[in-house]
């Protein structure tokens, strides 16, 4: 079989039986069960790596750079290597549970959303190429790694959760279950959020700053653009609600928990649902993989 | 071939029977092997010696040397200075594979007190290498005890016999209080009362790290006699609310017939604390803390007996299902290390027999070769081959015969005739 002919599919399958494994451990957990389930997980992983790295040589772009679906992918990419390390580490516990069905619903996502290739900047430069790619690249991966502190809010803020529920109503330990303490779960939770704003921030202000190098190029992008006025509301709120954090008190963790489920879930959500609509052309957005031109004396 | 077993456990007798026939100390293990030693030379020996059981395990290579049962009781009613009949009630036997299988079954917490504890498999490997620091150990004691290790091994992780927590104190910390907080160590600890219950909790606690230990008692005098045995510190009832807000973990234990903490004293102890986490333990009985605190904020954690009891209660359900399955792993590693002991005692017959008879046919062929000379090289061959198989096919049946016998035990009758038949010596 050619690497060339693995797709979404593949490695969907492959996620999606490992997540059922996951969830039959909450019945009986037996070692035979986490064998196949980090074998279709490996697999799935190897799947989704290959299927990356042929689209970034075909578009010649990295793939945080070729298109919302890939970027998507990248996203869930490094949603399941967190979860392979983490149940190859610690083998009771429950991460997968948490994990992989947002992995999941990211993929799936991935489908709707654009595949075509950006082709951020044209010019005739070479260092204006160069320029818009690097800046394209830090806008891209500073909001992935944003998205992936979100994702690890979201996920640990649900732990919390279900572990703060267990406690109160006074319940065992169910097997396939195992989470980590309360305290650990809102410290890890905390550093998601405090480390993800600021990189979102980041990731925004680098694509306001390529924004406006398109100004006086003939396809501008357009701050009015719905994708990105979009974003901008999120990010703000986003901002709000960390400063909210900041403020309260550590001790409250299930307030803070229910806060990062409801902001980051909203986040995903909002990101994953315009992704799809630019890329179903409800929205008319740049970011439905338009080719716009730059002057090159802007970037030189 | 023999192997042994007397033993007196809290199946079979009571605590004060049992604490007189004990080895306290591995100086008192070590005489008590020097008497073995004297009194059995023959003998290899392992003396196990718990709170909860006392057991001599005996082997000989030679059944007739073997110590009986009432030879041992003497040597225990000798050593303890306690008359036999005392205990001999109480001090079974068992022989063979049932010596063996109650071993394994002893080091796989299947005869425990608490189903499927860990610690008596190190308390056998313990007790494993005392005999050998005494040189009473030998190839079958060696092979028993190696054994039971290994099995116990295998009954922890093929079954669930030693999954979930059973003591009130253990699922109250491991289950719940572990999922609380990240650590201990700079957790401060209150006890409120000086109930037995508190002191366990308190050594599950001691073992996750904690350093700070409050005690807090109607009689400072109380409060300052168990302070002083937990390494903590003791202050009057009246500073009982100043010391319920600096406290992360509560363990209440006191005999008072009506809750000491209801929910306005404890909103005015959270006014002071803030909400923080706390992690109430209510051992009282009648209970110490009104039920309805654990809901004035989100992170009052409140537990009492019955909440940690039923927990307890299904976890010991689920480990006695998994006695069936452990049985099984027993069952088959006892037939397979008797299978292995038999097979030892017909191994020399074996061995002489075939020596005797390879040995008689080649002295036979040297004597026929000797007269046929003219024969080429490839002819003798052939000949001393076919007379190879002819042997060979007639130790067939009789070996054959003495391995089947040595499935079911030591086939003493077998070895005899074969010794008788065939002339085969005792080497």
């Amino acid at each position: 079989m050619s690497w060339t002919n693995i797709s979404v599919m593949c490695f969907l399958a492959s996620y999606l039986v490992a997540c059922g494994l996951e969830f039959s451990r909450l019945r009986k957990e037996s070692a035979i069960t986490r064998a196949f389930l980090l074998t279709f997980g490996f697999a799935g992983l190897i799947a989704h790596t290959v299927y990356l790295f042929v689209r970034s040589s075909h578009s010649d772009l990295p793939p945080l750079l070729s298109s919302s679906h890939d970027w998507l992918l990248v996203l869930a990419w490094l949603g399941v290597v967190v979860y392979l390390f983490l149940t190859t580490v610690d083998r009771k516990l429950a991460i997968g549970l948490f994990l992989l069905p947002v992995i999941l619903l990211l993929i799936a996502g991935s489908y709707f959303v654009s595949d075509a290739p950006i082709e951020l900047i044209q010019t005739d430069s070479q260092n204006a190429r160069a320029v818009s790619r690097n800046v394209g690249m830090l806008h891209a991966g500073l909001l992935v790694l944003g998205a992936t502190g979100v994702l690890a809010g979201l996920v640990l803020s649900l732990m919390y959760l279900v572990q703060h529920r267990r406690l109160k109503h006074k319940s065992t330990l169910q097997k396939g279950l195992r989470l980590p303490s309360l305290a650990k779960l809102a410290r890890l939770n905390w550093w998601a959020v405090v480390i993800s704003v600021p990189m979102l921030t980041l990731g925004m202000a680098s694509g306001v700053w390529l924004g406006f190098q398109t100004k006086k190029s003939d396809t501008p992008i357009s701050f009015a653009d719905p994708v990105i006025v979009v974003y901008g509301i999120v990010w703000l709120a986003l901002v709000v609600f960390l400063t909210r954090l900041l403020r309260t008190r550590k001790t409250d963790g299930k307030r803070v928990a229910w806060w990062t489920v409801l902001a980051f879930g909203f986040m995903l959500i909002t990101i994953l649902g315009l992704q799809i609509m630019a890329g179903g052309s409800s929205l008319e957005s740049w970011h439905d993989s338009q080719v716009f031109f730059l002057p090159t004396e802007r970037l030189v | 071939m023999n192997l042994q077993v007397v033993y007196c456990n809290h199946h079979t007798a009571d605590l004060n029977v049992r604490e007189k026939l004990a080895f306290s100390s591995e100086d008192q293990l070590t005489r008590a092997y020097d008497q073995l030693r004297t009194s059995f030379p023959n003998s290899e020996m392992v003396v196990i010696s718990t709170c909860n059981r006392i057991e001599l395990y005996t082997a000989q290579q030679d059944s007739e040397q073997a110590p009986t049962h009432q030879d041992l009781a003497q040597f225990f009613s000798d050593f303890h200075k306690l008359p036999v009949a005392d205990f001999f009630e109480d001090f079974l036997e068992r022989t063979g594979p049932d010596a063996v299988r109650h071993l394994f079954q002893v080091a796989s917490s299947l005869d425990s007190m608490v189903l499927g504890e860990p610690q008596i498999v190190n308390q056998v490997k313990e007790a494993y290498e005392i005999a050998q620091k005494n040189e009473a150990c030998g190839p079958l004691t060696n092979a028993m005890f190696q054994g039971a290790i290994q099995v116990s091994k295998r009954v922890r992780t093929d079954t669930r016999l030693a999954e979930g927590r059973i003591s009130i104190a253990s699922v109250a910390v491991g289950d719940f209080g572990k999922s609380i907080f990240e650590r201990f160590s700079d957790k401060t600890v209150l006890i409120i009362g000086a109930g037995e219950m508190a002191e366990e909790t308190l050594i599950y606690l001691k073992e996750e790290g904690v350093k700070r230990i409050i005690v807090v008692n109607r009689h400072i005098e109380r409060a300052e006699h168990l302070a002083e045995k937990l390494s903590g510190e003791a202050f009057p009832f009246e500073q009982l609310n100043d010391w319920m807000a600096e406290a992360d973990v509560i363990v209440s234990t006191t005999g008072a017939n009506r809750p000491i903490v209801d929910v306005e004293r404890f909103r005015a102890v959270r006014e002071k604390s803030g909400k923080k986490p706390v992690f109430i333990l209510d051992l009282g009985a009648p209970r110490d803390f009104e039920t309805a605190i654990g809901d004035l904020d989100d992170n009052i954690f409140l537990y009492d007996i019955d909440d940690l009891e039923s927990t307890c209660e299904r976890n010991r359900k689920a480990r006695h299902k998994e006695v069936d399955k452990a049985l099984l792993i027993i069952d088959e590693a006892t037939d397979n290390f008797m299978q292995g002991v038999y097979h030892q005692a017909t191994g020399p017959i074996i061995k002489r027999l075939r020596e005797q008879w390879h040995e008689l046919s080649e002295q036979e062929m040297q004597r026929l070769f000797a007269k046929l000379e003219h024969l080429e090289p490839n002819d003798l061959q052939t000949i001393e081959k076919s007379i190879q198989q002819i042997v060979n096919k007639l130790l067939h049946p009789p070996l054959e015969a003495l391995r089947e016998e040595a499935r079911e035990g030591t086939p003493h009758g077998l070895l005899d005739a074969l010794k008788r038949l065939f002339h085969l010596r005792d080497s």
